[in-house]
């Protein structure tokens, strides 16, 4: 009836290491009755009966003092700093509480004495000291008297003064003793713990006040603090229990039985020592009366377990901690240590008993949390193996994060199992770290179990998705669980599948209109692209509108209207035709709706080319011709729209398919095509209409005349057209009248009489020209002549020059002069500024000509100009007669005359 | 935490009849099949809210065993309310109420607050007690009476927290004097604005060395 115990422990004697001043040596010493024990700061320290204090810092090192004169009766070692209190005897007096400072040593070693204080009860009742206490912040002590009284000592510890000694606690039944003391710290609350033979106190300093915790008390050595592993409490042991105490009461008790001797606190362990042998009750221990076998049993009181216990044959002084182990003290002089074991190998002590949650709690409360997985997963396999499996999945899902999922996954992949699965891949959602196929397997554990109150959970589970959602659906879907699809698909906004799902499983077309209505521009866009055509053969009215909203100003349903100065977002209305396979009436209306919806003209030309095609097309199907009229006028109104774009060529196919008459003519004319106008009025024998065109369009194409005439001439019934159109020929001279001739000749049906005005009109004109053609040669023939005898003369005879004014100045001539063979003089200094050596008055006049002689000359050369030039050339004969009066024929030297002139001018 | 009122209660009932796991589960809200045997007496805390007010639960949690019984006995003084446990599966345990029930009332305050709990409600096919049977016990003895299951966590809460309230309830009747530790009930911290200098409350004005409050 108790708990598990362990062996966490390596205990071990010391043996004497052979020196002279050892720690054995000293316990061998003869009447040196070892009466106290302490450690800590890195350091044992013993009293004995002797008075002499020892100090070991290892067990070859002792540093010893002689105390008192008498005896040492107590030590106490402070923790933060290395300070000692002893209690001790000079005499038989009265004890003495001594302070010892071991950070200040005097010259022979040893440490200073800092303060003496005779342990006096302040109403001058005399007893001795049982128990002694120090608070840490050095500047307050309590001591525990025979007689029940507890005292405080305040004041600086280290000096010898101003120290004000209180009573806070006195006992009024005789033979109670004081038997522990603790100092705790609650906040800015000093409290005194007080243990004595048969009550528990809490002494607040602070508030000064007192509580009596319990009626039951310990013995001396009995009562203990324990540290932050268990919240500082106070502890006493009695034969029956141990009891834990906090300042405000009791705590937990445990029934550890056996007549305590010792009760220490080591590292989480409470470490008692009675009497008696292991296992055996306390009551056989008294009657064996062997008062000489104590057992010491270390307690984990956190895991609940023994982690050591031992039965010595000798009296134990202490158990103290000093060095990374426990030590226990026997009075014969044993010193017997005892060596925790590292984590590891409790824990594998542990695994072999398969003790796993004890492990677990072990390892928690160490803190060794890298091997805490570990132990999951052992203690996981081991439930397993045993075909535990709920327990084993409850341990695989604290390994979650650490283990690989697959390990775990393997193990329960079995029908039977499939509970425990689904829990461990719940967890795994839950954490966030499933993977695609995480998902898939646990969507298909709930379809397969039929369990749709969790599936349900799992579709409304928390707002940041954990999984894969499209796998999530993907799974939902295919197990028909469509709902569950949708919500998933619904909740994290894949418009898609929604729709895929709605539209192909579930045929709810209503819903999924409504579901894309209230979708934002870019989603609503690409679901109409993707399901209009399936939409619009189900809800072909609703689709419409919906598309027509979406082309020009979409706003998800349930929104509040955007402000004016926002944009609209709008689709291409051009991207949806092709849904309306099928729909030609919805067609039609979705794109008169947008083409008088978009007014600015930034639509594409394919809108307008397929509406033109829907009308043209119903012209087609018209049965009477008012139904076919004012189609044909609808037809027109579209393509003679303002904003309307037109593919042109696209268009006239369209209306030459369908015949539309009026369509083709005004795409011509859009086009430019006047000649395919007036053929087409030709082929239709339209003859009002091809005068009509040539009229309107001659302008433009002046061919269109001659188009016409051959035309006309071409039909008996039109001779009253030639004449206007040979007027119009004419005018513009389009044609020489050889050619004009020549065509009519053609004609079966053109007469002479048809063309005769036309023809004596041709025939006075060149005449008129030849005449005048004949004058102007005459003309230039004299002037020729005139010219030659000039130049005849300027060769032959002398030039007198007989000016008397100079040309410039127009005064008297005189000497120096200068002289020009075209019968200007000058003076020299007049010429002075001009060029001395052409005349200043003529100089213009003949720089002119030799710049055009000049210029001739070089385009002489220039062969290829000249037969480009004949070639672009209508009238070659032109060319080749203005090339000839270049002078292309002409030798080179002759061209040097002009400049003879400027030779002859000094003569 | 701050709380108004601290209640203690004490569980109590034969050994194995899952006071440890009715404990585990209100605290930690979890479930431990193989739980160590008690030695002695344990215990847990939790806040709960009534009414508006935080109240913190302190439970000691006993052991069962007849040997440790001189041990628990003494942690009846000072409890506000009792949970009596047995376990429907084992009909002794049932039988050994009337004997719990005399150690409760001889050793506690006559105004605590005592439940009794049939536990291991979920282990339906090993009954051996009835709900009728447990109930009419209950009315018998004037206490409250529920089935709980530790392990699926049934009314673990409620029984708890239906002790309280009516320890709440009975507080507010003026029944519990709130101000006598001895009745297993503790103002808040934030209510004894007075401190020491609050009569009654904390055993101040008594002089030194005249002992304890009791």
């Amino acid at each position: 009836m108790s708990w598990r115990i362990f062996k966490f422990f390596e205990s071990e004697e010391l043996k004497d290491p052979d020196s002279t001043n050892s720690f054995h040596s000293l316990l061998s010493r003869p009447n040196c009755g070892i009466t106290c024990f302490t450690c800590g700061r890195g350091q044992m320290v013993l009293g004995d009966s002797q008075g002499s204090l020892h100090v070991l810092t290892s067990f070859s090192d002792i540093l010893s003092t002689s105390a008192y004169l008498l005896r040492v009766s107590l030590v106490y070692q402070m923790r933060q700093r290395n300070v000692i209190i002893t209690v001790g005897d000079d005499e038989d007096l009265m004890p003495i509480i001594r302070v010892w400072n071991y950070e200040k040593l005097t010259k022979e070693g040893i440490p200073t004495l800092s303060r003496s204080i005779p342990a006096l009860i302040p109403n001058g009742r005399q007893s001795s000291v049982m128990v002694v206490c120090a608070h840490e912040s050095m500047t307050l002590m309590a001591v525990g008297f025979k007689d029940g009284t507890v005292v405080t000592v305040r004041g600086n510890l280290m000096r010898d003064r101003l120290s004000t000694m209180k009573v806070v606690h006195s006992e009024s039944t005789p033979g109670v003793y004081a038997t522990g003391l603790g100092f705790r710290q609650v906040k800015n609350r000093t409290i005194l713990l007080i243990s004595t033979s048969d009550a528990v106190y809490t002494v607040d300093l602070t508030l000064k006040t007192e509580t009596k915790l319990d009626s039951i008390g310990c013995e001396l050595g009995c009562s203990t603090m324990t540290d932050h592993t268990q919240d500082y409490k106070f502890v006493i042991a009695r034969s029956e229990a141990v009891y834990f105490y906090t300042p405000e009461g009791r705590a937990q008790a445990f029934a550890f039985e056996g007549e305590k001797v010792l009760l220490r606190w080591y590292r989480g362990y409470l470490i008692s020592v009675v009497y008696g042998a292991r296992g055996s009750s306390a009551r056989a221990a008294a009657k064996s009366g062997a008062k000489d076998v104590m057992t010491v049993s270390v307690y984990d009181i956190q895991n609940q377990f023994v982690a050591y216990q031992m039965t010595l044959n000798g009296r134990v002084v202490d158990v103290v901690s000093e060095w990374g182990s426990l030590y226990i003290l026997l009075r014969d002089g044993r010193l017997i240590r005892l060596e925790e074991n590292d984590t590891k190998t409790k824990l594998e002590t542990l695994f072999k008993k398969n003790l796993y949650p004890t492990a677990i709690n072990l390892a928690r409360s160490q803190s060794y949390n890298d091997g805490l997985i570990d132990i999951f997963t052992q203690y996981g396999d081991h439930l397993y193996s045993k075909g535990d499996f709920d327990g084993a999945i409850e341990q695989y899902i604290l390994t979650i994060g650490k283990l690989e999922p697959s390990y775990v996954i393997r193990k329960f992949l079995d029908a039977q199992r499939i509970h425990n699965l689904t829990d461990y891949l719940k967890a795994l959602h839950k954490k966030g770290i499933a993977n695609a196929d995480h998902t898939t397997l646990l969507l298909n554990c709930y379809t397969k179990l039929r369990d749709i109150d969790q599936l349900d959970a799992f579709v409304t589970e928390s707002h940041s998705p954990t999984f894969d959602v499209s796998t999530a659906i993907h799974v939902c879907r295919q197990a028909n669980y469509h709902r569950h699809a949708l919500a998933l698909a619904k909740k994290y906004k894949k418009h898609d599948s929604y729709l895929l799902i709605q539209l192909e499983d579930l045929h709810d077309c209503d819903d999924a209109m409504e579901y894309i209505a209230r979708l934002k521009f870019r989603d609503a866009e690409a679901s109409m692209i993707k399901y209009g055509k399936l939409l619009l053969t189900e809800l072909p009215d609703d689709t419409t509108r919906l598309l027509q909203n979406l082309c020009t100003d979409w706003l998800p349903r349930g929104q509040t209207p955007r402000p004016e100065d926002v944009v609209p977002d709008w689709s291409d209305p051009a991207l949806y035709i092709e849904l309306f396979v099928n729909h030609r009436h919805h067609l039609t209306v979705f794109l008169e709706h947008q083409i008088s919806t978009h007014t600015s003209g930034n639509l594409r030309d394919v809108i307008f080319t397929t509406l033109l095609e829907l009308y043209l097309a119903e012209i087609g199907a018209c049965r009477t011709p008012e139904e076919r009229t004012a189609k044909e006028k609808r037809a027109l109104e579209l393509m003679q729209r303002k904003n309307a774009t037109f593919d042109l060529d696209h268009a006239l196919v369209l209306a030459q398919i369908h015949d539309f008459k009026s369509g083709i003519l005004f795409l011509y004319e859009k086009a430019g095509l006047f000649q395919q106008i007036l053929q087409y009025h030709m082929e239709h024998n339209d003859y009002q209409s091809v005068m009509a065109t040539c009229k309107r369009h001659g302008r433009k194409d002046p061919n269109l005349w001659v188009q016409a005439l051959s035309f006309f001439s071409s039909r008996r019934e039109c001779k009253g057209q030639i004449p206007e159109v040979l007027q119009h020929i004419d005018e513009d001279q389009l044609m020489p009248p050889l050619m004009v001739i020549q065509t009519l000749a053609d004609s079966q049906f053109s007469t002479l009489s048809d063309i005769k005005p036309y023809i004596v009109k041709h025939l006075q004109k060149e005449n008129e020209q030849i005449a005048k053609d004949e004058q102007s040669i005459r003309q230039y023939r004299d002037e020729t002549g005139r010219i030659r005898e000039n130049v005849k003369e300027l060769q032959t005879s002398a030039k007198i020059f007989q000016m008397m004014k100079c040309s410039l100045c127009r005064r008297g001539l005189s000497l120096p002069a200068i002289h020009f063979l075209c019968k200007h003089s000058f003076h020299q200094d007049c010429l002075q500024d001009e060029l001395e050596h052409e005349c200043p008055l003529c100089y213009r006049d003949n720089r002119k000509v030799l710049d055009i002689i000049q210029r001739q000359e070089q385009t002489a050369g220039l062969h290829e100009q000249f037969h480009s030039q004949l070639q672009r050339s209508p009238d070659g004969f032109s060319v080749v007669a203005e090339y000839f009066g270049r002078g292309v024929f002409n030798k080179r030297s002759s061209s040097k005359s002009p400049g003879s002139s400027v030779e002859q001018r000094k003569a | 935490m701050s709380y108004s009122y601290l209640f203690k209660y004490i569980i109590i009932g034969d050994t194995g009849v899952g006071k440890s796991c009715l404990l585990l589960q209100f605290t930690d809200k979890r479930f431990q099949p193989v739980h160590d045997l008690t030695i002695g007496v344990e215990f847990g805390a939790r806040m709960i809210n009534i009414d508006g007010k935080q109240i913190k639960l302190q439970i000691w949690d006993t052991a069962g065993q007849e040997s440790f019984r001189s041990i628990t006995r003494s942690y009846y003084r000072g409890a506000a309310g009792a949970l009596l446990v047995y376990d429907i599966t084992r009909r002794e345990t049932f039988e050994h109420l009337t004997s719990w029930l005399e150690d409760a009332r001889q050793h506690s305050s006559a105004n605590m607050v005592i439940m009794l709990i049939g536990n291991k409600s979920d282990l339906e096919a090993k009954r051996e007690v009835t709900a009728e049977e447990g109930l009419s016990f209950a009315k018998e003895h004037a206490l409250v009476f529920m089935e709980t299951s530790a392990k699926t966590a049934a009314n673990v809460e409620e029984a708890f927290i239906n002790t309280a309230k009516e320890i709440y309830q009975k507080i507010q009747d003026g029944i519990f004097d709130v101000t006598n530790e001895a009745n297993g009930i503790k103002l808040g911290p934030q209510y004894q604005t007075g401190g020491p200098s609050r009569p009654g409350a904390i055993d101040s004005g008594k002089p030194p060395g005249q002992g304890g409050c009791c």
